[in-house]
């Protein structure tokens, strides 16, 4: 794939999992129940939510990151956002949402390995070694368990939205198809 | 006296290519001989009860005959080796049971449709060509992956040229090749690279409504869309005629080739009643067409 359509793909696919967060979240909020699926529902992020990387940063710092920066914090943040959701994905209470988790997880997989192909097409470095495995310890009990699930969705949808606003412009600085002129090696 | 068990064929049961070559090697048992006074010369080779011709036979060593076959072909499932015990009496040392069939041809022409089923469910069902038969167990398995992740295997189930796979993802390439394996040999498709969203039939159009609007020669359709815009922005064709003809109209497509849930149909006779139906595929025409929607009605005001 040439670097234009692999940033139009990763496009693509980043609104497709906005899509399919919008409807996903608000049916595992129910699933957790109140106070997570009222509206207004806006608790303060308690030490434990930290672990999970946080969308929350200085709008212009970001834009003045280069687009290298930028792919690489992209393709972290997900890698380590994918580890929580898998954790979140096996006790997930009724069989239809284990099963749009797990097709949400795999796309979101899908969202890594595109990035990585969008760096290698634009000759970027991908990030050093695995994302760091959530080692820390079982929420103590089931509020903060809930909570941790409560910012991780929350933290994907900001990830994701501007996600979707990165990508949308690299894919304006990137001409659409490098047409690569095969010289002839006719007297040149 | 009975014969014991007095010897034994190597290879035991074996799986052959149609038209190779075969030996096999009937082996007696040392107590035999002296016992039963029986020697590799004495063997007799038979095919279902059919004698081979002595000169496939060839005596390795006292205990051990060998006949061999320069075409499979004829070769049929019993294949035994006998021997005229005390001269006069044919007894059986032992018997094999030979298959016959061919490897794996490489499965050709593999292809795939996404077929949406409903909202969020989007089943891809790839077909191929498996090949001639083998007259073997041959198993098939459509096998798929992305760069760095691999897939479990589709095992298709009851047919061997098709599988289905549940659950696939858009927006990334796909690589898939299907794997033919028997007891003869393995062979793989070609593989085929491509990104689901490429290849999708949608649902086609529902709740289809029609309305007379101020002007007589107008329609208003309207209608849901059962594939979301995040998925795939949609074109339409818009087919109509008047109930009882047969022949249907088309709107231009370039007039419905853009996202819309409504369109309105001009140039129609006043105070008639047109029957409608509607399709859609994704809007750059890369994919399938969805089939056509239910038909649905609607007269035009009178002049």
């Amino acid at each position: 794939l040439g670097a234009g359509q692999s940033i139009q793909k990763t496009y693509d696919l980043t609104r497709y999992l906005e899509h399919q967060l919008r409807t996903l979240a608000g049916t595992y909020l129910n699933y957790l129940g109140p106070p997570f699926n009222e509206p207004d529902f806006n608790p303060p992020r308690l030490a434990r939510a930290e672990r999970v990387p946080s969308a929350t940063v200085d709008l212009d710092l970001w834009r003045g990151l280069t687009d290298n920066a930028r792919l690489a914090a992209n393709y972290r943040a997900y890698s380590r956002l994918l580890c929580y959701l898998r954790a979140l994905d096996g006790q997930a209470g009724t069989a239809e949402l284990r099963h749009r988790l797990g097709h949400f997880c795999s796309s979101l997989q899908g969202l890594v390995l595109s990035i990585a192909g969008v760096m290698s097409s634009l000759g970027y470095p991908l990030p050093a070694g695995p994302p760091a495995p959530p080692g820390a310890p079982v929420a103590p009990n089931d509020f903060l368990k809930k909570m941790e699930d409560f910012w991780l969705l929350k933290e994907l949808q900001t990830w994701l939205w501007r996600s979707a606003k990165d990508f949308n412009r690299l894919k304006k600085k990137v001409p659409p198809a490098v047409v690569t002129l095969r010289l002839e090696a006719r007297g040149f | 006296g009975l014969v014991q068990s007095c010897g034994h064929i190597i290879p035991e049961s074996p799986v052959l290519a149609l038209g190779s070559n075969f030996t096999a090697l009937c082996i007696l048992n040392e107590s035999c001989l002296d016992f039963g006074n029986i020697y590799a010369n004495q063997i007799i080779w038979k095919i279902n009860n059919r004698v081979v011709p002595k000169e496939q036979y060839r005596e390795i060593n006292r205990t051990v005959s060998s006949v061999i076959f320069n075409d499979t072909s004829s070769l049929a499932t019993l294949l035994t080796c006998n021997v005229l015990a005390d001269g006069q009496i044919e007894q059986n040392i032992y018997g094999i049971t030979v298959t016959l069939g061919l490897p794996p041809e490489k499965p050709k022409n593999l292809s795939c449709i996404v077929r949406q089923m409903s909202q969020l469910t989007y089943p891809m069902t790839c077909t191929w060509n498996p090949g001639r038969h083998t007259f073997l167990d041959t198993h098939f398995r459509l096998k798929y992956r992305w760069p760095q992740e691999s897939f479990p295997d589709c095992i298709p189930k009851g047919a061997n040229n098709s599988c289905t796979i549940s659950d696939v993802q858009f927006f990334v390439n796909l690589e898939l090749w299907v794997e033919a394996a028997n007891a003869l040999g393995k062979a793989e498709s070609d593989p085929l690279v491509l990104d689901p969203i490429e290849i999708v039939k949608p649902l086609s159009p529902h709740n289809l409504s029609v309305n007379s609007g101020i002007l007589p020669t107008v329609l208003k359709l309207s209608w849901e869309n059962q594939i979301s815009g995040a998925v795939m922005k949609l074109k339409f064709n818009i087919r109509y005629k008047i109930v009882g003809d047969t022949n249907w109209m088309q709107v231009p497509p370039e007039d419905t080739a853009s996202p819309r849930t409504s369109f309105s149909v001009q140039g129609l006779r006043p105070y008639t009643e047109y029957v409608f139906s509607i399709r859609c595929m994704k809007e750059d025409g890369v994919g399938y067409w969805s089939d056509w929607s239910e038909e649905k009605t609607g007269i035009t005001t009178e002049d």
